[in-house]
């Protein structure tokens, strides 16, 4: 086993993979950038180094600097996390030309499964159930309209090299088939650099249900369920769910086999996600990407099936097998996370700044994975996320009752974020249900300020704030009763000593 | 000490004593009865880094962060930004015969970013909350949105500018 491992990332997730490590009994090596050298990862890592300035590409994209600090402190491996290097083929090819280990897939799986077209040829070819659409990128509006003509309306647009929603485009008939295929490939040129797009059928109140695969260097392929992450804004998840709330067993057996079969058919190592789109109406489920990498949402699967993934996906870097067989793996209760993010509730812009109390929620069947502490400055720089909060229970119910117990004893002030919203979400008859797609939230949410608020009584706001005011205004002859002044007084004498 | 305050659209009147042992808060919302508070000082107290605050049977653990006349206050995972004004800044904002109860006539950036999009041209009558631009910042697009009913004066960036933290990028007129 590894002695030392590198973590080439930040926030929650670096911290997330320093815990396992120490489980393990590894030495963790923490990087940093100009920006986070008062963040959490940096604290409770065994060492810690700079390499370089506040933007990523100077820091947390540097391949040389990053290479260079493991190869200075003797780090056999190198975790990536999630996000920044973690899908990106050449590192992986010079992690290892260097002589590390890296701890994840290989550099041909992620470039095999890292361009959608290929992708879906592949999943294809192994017989994994697509979505119909265009064999590869259309190549011309003659092209175009047999392919829509086969395929039927409404159909999709979509870049080839896209994610996130851009460069998509909804087509609802033949009439609008051709402005659109103009759009798309424009929108594509600009934001991909490159304009091939391709077409696929629209699935009806669609589903995000993902399938987490475990593969080791000696041939074992497991699944470990489903993870269910239809609630999202614009495509970024938000909340994410194991198992999936409407999965029958039949479905929920059939996705794992398929998505054992096509990562068995890639020679797939480490820990990966297959996300299937769910068709809740004809219960159809079709291939949409793979994620060479940790997902975010991983903590729910865990909390479900008891096995720790950061430790699983070190030993598969180590050579050893996977520590379960497929029939060991159970799903036990009911987990959901909460993605904590330092933006506004109501407009979801980012609202960096420097926090000011945090008290964490805690208790039974609770996990917290988060980089908040008092006086810590969220920087900028990076994704706003902040915390993540998992709670399990039981049933589906008592999880959504803890979670909302958890949400109420979280404090975080200083910076804005979305803990009303949560709050908010889970008491939505759709959530309730389980009935939510992946258009709940940008379409069916009605998530304006005054609905997110409406947890407080505003007199309690406008007390608090008047009574506050008033200590502030008053003259300093009276600051006795303030307890800060009092603090500042005492210090000031400790000086004078 | 008088206070006036802005919430949810509703302007209110705080008057605020101290006595040794409680707090007297008359809140007087526009249209509205006054009504008192008297909140024992055991009930308001500083613990925990915030203020513990039991009000009419509830517990609350409340934070109020900001000074001067712009404030937010925390509690329950939930905020409001609260805009706040004694006699002397009352008096004061008469003077300058402005009406900044109702906010800044231009939108500034409130972290550097790159904008995405302008939804508006010089001239154009915006009404509350219409996106005006969309600006990308920390890895996200984030849409500005006006501040209330205005008309576009002046646009000070361009689509694909780099802002710095504090650049006035839209102007307003009534």
């Amino acid at each position: 086993m590894f002695k030392k491992i590198l973590i080439a990332n930040r926030g929650e997730i670096a911290i997330r993979v320093i815990r396992a490590c120490r489980d393990m009994g590894i030495r963790s090596v923490a990087v940093f950038s100009d920006a986070d050298r008062n963040s959490l990862h940096v604290l409770l890592a065994d060492e810690a180094y700079p390499i370089g300035p506040a933007p990523s590409l100077e820091s947390y994209l540097n391949i040389d600097k990053i290479l260079s600090v493991a190869k200075r402190c003797g780090a056999e491996a190198i975790h990536p996390g999630y996000g920044f290097l973690s899908e990106n083929a050449d590192f992986v090819r010079r992690v290892e030309e260097a002589g590390f280990k890296f701890i994840g897939p290989k550099a041909e799986s992620m470039e095999l499964m890292g361009d959608k077209i290929s992708a879906k040829a592949q999943m294809k070819k192994s017989g994994v159930p697509t979505v119909p659409g265009s064999e590869g990128a259309i190549k011309d509006e003659e092209d175009l309209k047999e392919t829509a003509a086969q395929v039927g309306y409404p159909l999709l647009i979509k870049a080839s090299s896209g994610g996130g929603g851009k460069g998509m485009r909804l087509v609802n008939s033949e009439s609008e088939l051709v402005s659109n295929y103009h759009l798309a490939k424009s929108e594509a040129k600009k934001f991909f650099a490159s304009d091939a797009v391709y077409i696929e059928k629209y699935v009806q109140q669609p589903k995000h249900i993902e399938i987490q695969i475990f593969g080791d260097t000696h041939g074992n392929v497991v699944h470990l369920f489903e993870r269910e992450c239809s609630m999202q804004r614009r495509h970024q998840k938000v909340l994410e769910e194991c198992p999936s709330p409407v999965l029958t067993d039949d479905v929920r057996q059939g996705m794992g086999e398929v998505a054992v079969k096509a990562a068995k058919s890639i020679n797939y190592i480490g820990a990966g996600t297959i996300e299937f789109i769910y068709d809740s109406v004809t219960k159809q489920f079709y291939f949409m990407e793979m994620n060479t990498r940790l997902q975010v949402e991983h903590p729910v699967t865990e909390m479900c099936t008891g096995i720790d993934l950061v430790q699983e996906q070190i030993r598969v870097a180590a050579g050893l097998t996977l520590s379960v067989k497929q029939e060991d793996i159970q799903l036990n209760g009911h987990a959901i996370e909460v993605r904590i993010c330092a933006e506004d509730p109501a407009t979801y812009s980012p609202s960096p700044g420097i926090i000011r109390r945090c008290r964490n929620p805690q208790g039974s069947f609770i996990r917290l994975d988060s980089s908040a502490f008092p006086g810590y400055e969220v920087p900028i720089y990076y994704d706003p996320m902040v915390a993540k909060l998992i709670a399990w229970g039981k049933t589906r119910d008592e999880a959504i009752c803890r979670l909302a117990r958890a949400l109420e004893e979280f404090s975080l002030t200083g910076i804005k974020t979305n803990i009303v919203l949560h709050k908010s979400l889970i008491q939505e008859p759709k959530f309730l249900d389980g009935s939510y797609t992946t258009q709940f939230l940008d379409n069916d949410f009605q998530g304006t300020r005054d609905n997110l608020f409406k947890f407080v009584d505003d007199r309690v706001f406008l007390i608090s704030l008047a009574v506050e005011a008033f200590k502030e205004l008053k003259p300093r002859s009276t600051a006795e009763t303030n307890i800060y002044s009092r603090w500042k007084d005492q210090a000031r004498e400790e000086g004078l000593r | 000490m008088f206070f006036e305050a802005e919430l949810r659209g509703i302007k209110y009147r705080i008057n605020v004593n101290e006595s040794p042992a409680s707090w007297k808060v008359t809140l007087q919302a526009e249209g509205e009865r006054p009504e008192l508070h008297v909140i024992s000082k055991d009930d308001f107290k500083e613990l925990d880094g915030a203020i513990s605050f039991l009000f009419e049977g509830d517990s609350y653990m409340v934070d109020v962060v900001g000074n001067g006349i712009s404030y937010t206050v925390y509690t329950r995972g939930s905020y409001r930004d609260i805009p706040i004004y004694n006699d002397e800044m009352l008096l004061h904002e008469q003077l300058k015969g402005s009406d900044n109860l109702s906010g800044p006539n231009q939108i500034s950036a409130g972290m550097p970013g790159k904008i995405v999009k302008i939804m508006v041209k010089e001239g154009d009558k915006v009404t509350q909350d219409q996106p005006v631009l969309i600006m990308e910042a920390m890895k996200m697009e984030n849409e500005i949105r006006a501040p209330r009913e205005l008309i576009v004066d002046k646009l000070k960036v361009k689509e694909g500018d780099n802002v710095e933290s504090g650049a006035v990028m839209v102007t307003f007129k009534h």
